[in-house]
């Protein structure tokens, strides 16, 4: 520690003003006393000693010499007297100049003092300061890589989310994709598999029942056809026979009916004839018989080769059958490679968990999109939640710098206080040892003075002790700045306590308001989906719904339209179908009559829309001549209607009003109507004066086109009735 | 339509409810072209908002909306209507596809007291022209209406508000069960703040049925 004061300088015999002890005036004791001073009686020794030498001279003049030298001495105990006094107050300035020289010292060994304690407390601050500095460095490199860490976390973790949405968008994909195949799929399978399976059984049947009836068919026909073969030769033999037969027999006629003819002639014999006639009636009867029988043979002959004919077709169709055979064989590997693929199918079904057979496939996909729906909703909140926290994160790193550097700013405040209170305090206890040296300098001075005696002492003690009491303000001073000092200081140290609980409940305050707009947030979502979705409160509001008649006209036209171009398509068919006709023969007319039907039947539709359109028709024309009517009746204008088109091509609606109380055909007003404006339109009647005033007043000052036909209503009915 | 007195920014309750119908009938007819719910043939370009707009040829649907259009002034005039909702429904099933929510908030200080505002004529029409840009654009990310469609309105009114005979109180609000919503802007006349949303059925849903 360096001292503020320096050590105090031993009392020199002659510090204080030099104490001459002058002799007494007109005391006997005429002994002079050499009293040498080294320093400041240097000067005064040398004028008694002159006299002292003029003091030795004769007996003689000693007389004289002793009236001369008791003048002398009176002059000279005068002169020393002034020159004590004059040393007195040499002495006493010299004291103050020392004084003053060693309060100039002891001000610039303080000063001294001061600045190296500055320029040491300076060190001090500098080394703190350096040592905050690389701390708050440290902190901010520390956080600096806490934030890169983080932010590194969220990239990642940006990336991942956006990866496991992309993974959840493709698998989304592909599990739609899937869907939809495997439903096509499972469907057509199904179909296909029922198809083939019907037509499998069916054709394995047709095939067993066509191949057992053709063999059986075949065997019956074969012998049948051998029996018919040997019957048709026997019979062939029967028939040769018999028309051999019948050939006498029909000779042996003719020559019995010639006989019979002759006979008839002749009456001889009559019964013989008759016998003969019996016998040959009963021949003619076998005959007539085996002729029938020979007849049924034919036709017998005639289906055996119908048999004949139908067991070709048989084995055609034999033919065909076997030729379908390996088709069959074909369709056998198709839907065995459709078991396969269903096999793999239901595989890759059981692989899916949560599905044990094909209906359950629909139901955990659409569970598997309800979760995929709310995990994007989710994601999209947590997406939402982690900008807010961003957002917050933000802010509170901000605050959180403003914080510190505040809190920095009042320590910095406060160590700075602490210096000075400690400077204080060391000047205040530097100013007390200085007081102590005093007292101890004025104690070793007392008691020195009390051995040398004399009345100086008091003077300088006093001069002291009021150079005390002069400094115990300015220690007073010092003591009463030290004090506010520390008031100061702990004033700021509660400010800097307040600060610190500020800033906590401002965090608190932040993660609540963070919570609350999380809230609002999530509320303001859920109220406008519901806005979206189209919910009311049925205390407020009602829905009402304009009468559409617009979809109902459009079903008919569009009925209308597709039942046309449908007879466009089935003329088209017909037509085809008849060239097609023209080369075939039969098949044309099975389809010439199914087509007919469809277009008489597709004509009846197209009949009765047409009716019923001529009907909306003429009920529309009745209604809207009665509507027009009834304006003009009620408002006392014929109205015109008409659609016009401008050169621009925008189409405009013009109405042409002509007043029932008009007095000729040229006072009709014009108007044009376009997407909700009405327009005056300038014509001949317009243009006149009385009506263009008017026009002026109420269509173009006023707005109101009703308030300007109301007025010509009347003008027109009061012209009218006067004339 | 806005009172044409010497300042032209001066809105009234009559012109902003002519400026808010006329709106609706644009953009009902932008809808019914952009989503094709009727032929292309059967309409015709106009040039309004600074935009080359699409009105409908046909006279049925030109007289249905202008009707609508002269009813919903009178609502707004009376500061009775809520939302005006345009539903686009399938023509077989009769499923709604897509519903075109129009919400409107009134300021009923104007309405009670007769009031007027200002507002720029050119700042209501950007507002318009932006909204009535987003409805073009919307077929990039709607789904396609592959099958015949038909549409109606739907008009959600305060509770004492009188059924005109045209219209009929409707219990079925046509909404879409989980529907996807895509907000669009606003325009504000001071008087009326019309909100644009567009919320149609899930794009799956319709894979789904393919």
């Amino acid at each position: 520690m360096i001292l503020r004061t320096p050590a105090p300088k031993r009392a020199r015999p002659i510090e204080p003003a030099p104490i001459i002890e002058s002799p007494p005036v007109g005391s006997d004791h005429r002994q002079l006393a050499i009293y040498e001073d080294p320093s400041s009686a240097g000067p005064a020794r040398r004028e008694p000693s002159q006299q002292s030498e003029h003091m030795l001279c004769t007996y003689q003049c000693r007389q004289m010499v002793k009236a001369d030298f008791l003048d002398a001495l009176s002059n000279a105990e005068k002169q020393v007297q002034d020159y004590q006094s004059k040393l007195a107050e040499l002495n006493d300035n010299f004291g103050k100049a020392d004084e003053e020289r060693k309060t100039f010292r002891e001000k610039l060994s303080y000063v001294e003092q001061e600045l190296a304690a500055a320029k040491g407390r300076e060190q001090a601050l500098h080394d703190q300061l350096l040592k905050e500095v690389n701390d708050s460095h440290e902190r901010l490199k520390k956080e600096l890589e806490l934030s890169s860490k983080l932010q590194a976390k969220l990239e990642n973790e940006q990336n991942l989310r956006k990866k496991a949405e992309s993974t959840a968008a493709a698998a989304e994909d592909k599990a739609k994709e899937l869907e939809a195949k495997l439903g096509h799929i499972s469907k057509s399978i199904e179909k296909e598999k029922k198809r083939f399976n019907n037509e499998l059984a069916q054709l394995n049947r047709d095939s067993k029942f066509s191949i057992t009836k053709i063999t059986v068919d075949l065997e019956k026909m074969e012998f049948r056809a051998k029996s018919s073969e040997q019957e048709v030769e026997l019979l062939r033999k029967q028939q040769e026979d018999l028309q051999s037969k019948f050939s006498e027999c029909l000779h042996q006629k003719s020559e019995l009916e010639k006989r019979l003819t002759s006979l008839s002639f002749e009456d001889d014999s009559p019964k013989e004839s008759d016998v003969l006639v019996k016998h040959l009636q009963e021949e003619l009867r076998n005959y007539e018989s085996e002729v029938r029988e020979a007849r049924k043979l034919k036709s017998a002959h005639d289906s055996i080769e119908l048999m004949k004919e139908k067991l070709l077709e048989e084995k055609s169709r034999r033919e065909r059958v076997e030729l379908q055979l390996p088709k069959l064989q074909e369709y056998e590997l198709k839907i065995n490679k459709l078991e396969d693929e269903l096999s793999a199918w239901k595989l890759m079904i059981q692989d899916i968990p949560g599905v044990s057979c094909c209906d359950d496939v629909p139901l955990r996909i659409s569970a598997l999109q309800k979760e995929v729906i709310d995990n994007l909703k989710k994601l999209g909140e947590v997406n939402a939640h982690l900008k807010q926290m961003q957002v917050v994160l933000d802010k509170t790193q901000l605050d959180k710098q403003k914080t510190e550097t505040e809190a920095a700013l009042a320590k910095e405040k406060a160590d700075r206080l602490e210096a000075e209170v400690k400077r204080m305090n060391l000047m205040l206890s530097a100013v007390s040892e200085e007081r102590n040296m005093l007292k101890i300098a004025i104690e070793d001075f007392k008691s020195k003075n009390e051995q040398a005696g004399g009345h100086a002492s008091s003077s300088a003690m006093q001069e002291l002790e009021s150079s005390l009491l002069k400094r115990e303000p300015y220690i007073k001073e010092l003591e009463g700045d030290l004090f506010a000092q520390k008031d100061i200081n702990t004033r700021q140290q509660d400010e800097i306590k307040s600060l610190h609980d500020r800033l906590n409940s401002e965090a608190r305050k932040v993660k609540s308001l963070e919570r609350e707009s999380d809230r609002l947030r999530s509320e303001i979502f859920l109220l406008e989906s519901k806005l979206g979705h189209g919910d009311f409160s049925a205390a407020n509001t009602k829905v009402l719904r304009m009468v559409n008649t617009l979809a109902v006209g459009n079903d008919a036209k569009q009925t209308i339209e597709a039942l046309q171009s449908e007879l466009q398509r089935t003329k088209e068919k017909l037509q085809a179908l008849e060239e097609y006709k023209s080369q075939s023969g039969n098949s044309g007319k099975l389809v010439d009559s199914y087509m007919s039907g469809k277009v008489a039947q597709l004509k009846e539709q197209i009949a009765t829309l047409e009716k019923r359109e001529e009907r909306y028709k003429t009920v529309f024309a009745d209604r809207i001549s009665v509507f027009r009517r009834a304006c003009c009746e009620l408002f006392g204008y014929k109205i015109v209607m008409d659609e016009r088109q401008r050169p621009n091509g925008i189409p405009v609606t013009r109405f042409t009003l002509q007043s029932i109380y008009a007095m000729n055909d040229d006072e009709k007003l014009e108007f044009e109507y376009e997407s909700g404006n009405t327009n005056i339109v300038e014509n001949g009647y317009t243009s006149t004066s009385e009506i263009s005033q008017q026009v002026d007043i109420f269509v173009r000052k006023m707005n109101s086109i009703p308030a300007f036909t109301a007025n010509l209503t009347v003008e027109s009915f009061n012209r009218r009735t006067l004339s | 339509m806005a009172s044409k007195t010497a300042a032209k920014d001066i809105i009234t309750l009559r012109g902003s409810a002519a400026i808010v119908s006329e709106f609706f009938g644009y953009a009902a007819n932008s809808i019914l072209y952009n989503r094709a719910v009727y032929p292309e043939e059967s309409f015709a370009r106009v040039k309004k908002y600074g935009l080359p707009m699409l009105l409908t040829k046909d006279e049925g649907v030109k007289s249905f909306i202008s009707n609508l259009n002269a009813q919903l002034s009178e609502w707004l005039e009376a500061g009775k209507l809520q939302r005006v909702v345009l539903v686009i429904m399938s023509m077989n099933t009769g499923e709604v596809l897509e519903r075109w929510n129009f919400s409107i908030e009134t300021d009923n200080e104007v309405v009670e007291k007769g009031v007027s505002r200002e507002k720029s004529d050119k700042e209501i029409m950007r507002e318009i022209q932006a909204i009535m840009r987003q409805i073009a654009s919307s077929i990039t990310y709607l789904p396609c209406l592959d099958e015949q469609c038909v549409f109606d309105v739907l008009a959600y009114t305060d509770t004492d508000v009188a059924v005109p005979f045209t219209w009929m109180e409707s219990s079925d609000a046509k909404l879409i069960a989980n529907p996807q919503m895509v907000k669009l802007h606003s325009f504000d006349t001071k008087i009326h703040k019309v909100n644009t949303l567009v919320s149609y059925k899930n794009d799956e849903e319709l894979d789904d049925e393919e």
